[in-house]
């Protein structure tokens, strides 16, 4: 459980929220690199962090992220006329440039200065690998850029995708670091789904349904392992790393792609959740790459033109109770992006945390609440700067290997869960 | 015969803010009846700190030091208040056993206590304080046993999991 003050604490983003600062310190992906796909294409409309945002990309390729709304008459920019290296007002043709700036106030006198006096918030927006990164914080603290392993490996190395989820960023997070669920929610997706399937860790995840965790502090967050039993005298661990404020990879299976995702708030009751695939030594194969936009692995398939998953609490996630049934899927929800989301907006926009029965299984949840806490407190009392900021935090990686019992995952594992170019990740 | 109304979508209604108005409240009793065992002498300080917290069912125990493998009928706790406990006792009607380490000093006893909860159907969950190279020992003598082991530098992390299970 949660005291209430805590849980309004962490899931609270707005402007002037502790946690709304915590997020303004670090760049957070604004949006997918495919929804501006060329100069002068149509703004995107974009919602952080509870903030009314028009993304777009100027007609020298720059890239901007400004107030959705006129200066003038709070007209919102989307229906602007992307033109000109600026973004024009369409109901009185005030201009905007991708830094905010107001650059052209028809209605003034020609060489009027006035323009020059208006200019609408504004963050950077920056692509480094499929997304637009944006920082939303104290400009003369903008950290160095990410560094995260699948926005920097070669482009057909990596996917990215992204989806809605309509419920609080943290319900979507936890559900990042909850190992335990796996073998209960996915185990259809073991042995079916074909980013998934055929990995000889799907055995130990199948036959030993009642893992023990260890959770360890990092650098940048956390580690939590999950062990099951193995062969004679070893453990099957899966790790799984945690980057502050909302990073976390799966561990792998086999030689298919690893996998992760970034927990972005939209508002307090919403959600986007970026869902990516890469891998560190090989381009990713047609059928891979293929699979992951047919929804498959940890991404959704959407409906057309949006990011909206087709499977969605307004038809009941297609549930198939019969699939469910005939064992193959667990909840009755297809799709390991499903699975997850259909739960975890069944619990309510804002999930009522006082009301939790925790057990010990959940300690990976438990402390990753704590350090959230803990650096939001710190941030706002003392402008501590919190862990994940620092680009060395996010060369870090999943990983799952076979270890004799007696050796420590951390201790073991050193290399395994630091992100090394062009070095494949350990799997099993 | 009534006609049941029907929705396009029960889970958009369902998981909406206005339905959650409509979920049951009612108090949550402590379901769990938890022991708090430390196992060194550092670890015995951070119990007794947070001994005095809001607990409902939880009790807390510190033990001597020790080498060598021991057995559970050999394991002597004391309660904060200092009266003496054999481990056996302790145990009967708890769920839940959370072991405190700080260093190695507290390896033989962590065993012998995780392998007690074991054979009990006892839950364990091992904290380990500290920067985790001084108690591994203690460590690895829990990980067969305890359910979850979290290794961490913040004392409030023992406080905070005992909380979250409403000990």
């Amino acid at each position: 459980m949660l005291r209430q003050d805590i849980n309004e604490l962490l899931t609270q983003t707005g402007p002037g929220t502790p946690m709304g600062d915590l997020f303004r310190q670090y760049w957070i992906p604004a949006l997918l690199a495919e929804e501006l796909p060329e100069n002068d294409s149509p703004p995107v409309r974009v919602k952080l962090l509870s903030e009314r945002l028009i993304a777009f990309r100027d007609s020298d390729g720059r890239y901007g992220l400004i107030d959705e709304f006129c200066a003038h008459r709070g007209a919102s920019l989307w229906f602007g006329r992307n033109e000109g290296s600026g973004l024009r007002c369409p109901y009185h043709g005030w201009k905007y440039d991708v830094t905010g700036q107001c650059v052209e106030v028809p209605s003034e006198a020609d060489n009027s200065s006035f323009c020059e006096n208006v200019k609408l918030r504004a963050y950077p927006l920056v692509k480094v690998g499929d997304i637009l990164w944006t920082y939303m914080g104290d400009p003369a603290k903008r950290p160095d850029l990410p560094e995260y392993e699948f926005a920097h490996v070669p482009q057909e190395q990596t996917y990215t995708s992204k989806r809605w989820q309509q419920c609080n960023w943290l319900q979507a997070f936890e559900g990042g670091i909850d190992s335990s669920h796996v073998t209960f929610l996915h185990s259809g997706g073991l042995k079916s789904d074909p980013l998934f399937k055929g990995a000889k860790g799907n055995e130990y995840n199948m036959k030993d349904t009642k893992p023990f965790f260890e959770v360890a502090d990092s650098e940048g967050g956390l580690f939590v392992g999950a062990r099951r039993n193995a062969e004679e005298g070893t453990y099957y661990w899966r790790i799984t790393p945690w980057v502050m404020p909302a990073f976390t990879m799966v561990p792998p299976r086999g030689d298919h792609p690893v996998h992760g995702h970034f927990w972005v708030p939209i508002d307090d009751e919403n959600c986007w959740t970026y869902s990516f695939d890469y891998h560190p030594a090989r381009p990713l194969t047609a059928a891979e790459r293929q699979a992951m936009i047919d929804g498959h692995g940890v991404h959704s398939k959407n409906i057309p033109g949006t990011y909206r998953p087709v499977a969605n609490m307004d038809n009941d996630y297609l549930i198939d109770r019969e699939a469910q049934k005939r064992g193959e899927t667990y909840s009755g929800v297809a799709g390991i992006a499903m699975q997850d989301a259909s739960l975890q907006e069944s619990m309510g926009p804002i999930v009522d945390r006082t009301k939790e029965r925790l057990v010990p299984a959940d300690s990976g949840i438990i402390k990753a609440r704590q350090k959230l806490r803990k650096a939001a407190i710190a941030l706002r009392d003392e402008g501590v700067t919190p862990p994940g900021v620092d680009t060395a935090h996010h060369r870090v990686r999943s990983a799952a290997v076979v270890l004799p019992q007696a050796e420590s995952f951390l201790d073991s594992c050193r290399d395994a869960v630091k992100a090394t170019p062009g070095v494949p990740h350990s799997s099993v | 015969m009534a006609t049941l109304p029907m929705y396009a979508s029960e889970s958009a209604r369902a998981a909406s803010a206005s339905e959650s108005r409509y979920r049951i409240t009612v108090p949550i009793a402590p379901a769990r009846n938890a022991r708090v065992i430390a196992l060194d002498a550092r670890s015995a300080a951070v119990a007794r700190r947070i001994s005095d917290g809001p607990w409902a069912n939880a009790r807390f125990y510190t033990c001597e030091a020790t080498r060598g493998r021991r057995r559970a009928d050999e394991v002597l706790l004391h309660g904060i208040d200092g009266v003496p406990a054999a481990l056996d006792d302790m145990l009967r009607g708890t769920d839940v056993v959370v072991v405190i380490a700080t260093d190695d000093s507290g390896g033989a006893l962590a065993a012998a206590i995780g392998s007690a909860c074991s054979a009990r159907a006892i839950t364990t969950a091992g904290v380990v304080l500290g920067d985790g190279f001084e108690a591994d020992d203690a460590v690895a003598a829990l990980r067969p046993h305890a359910r979850v082991l979290l290794l961490s530098a913040d004392e409030s992390d023992a406080f905070e999991l005992l909380r979250a299970l409403r000990v």
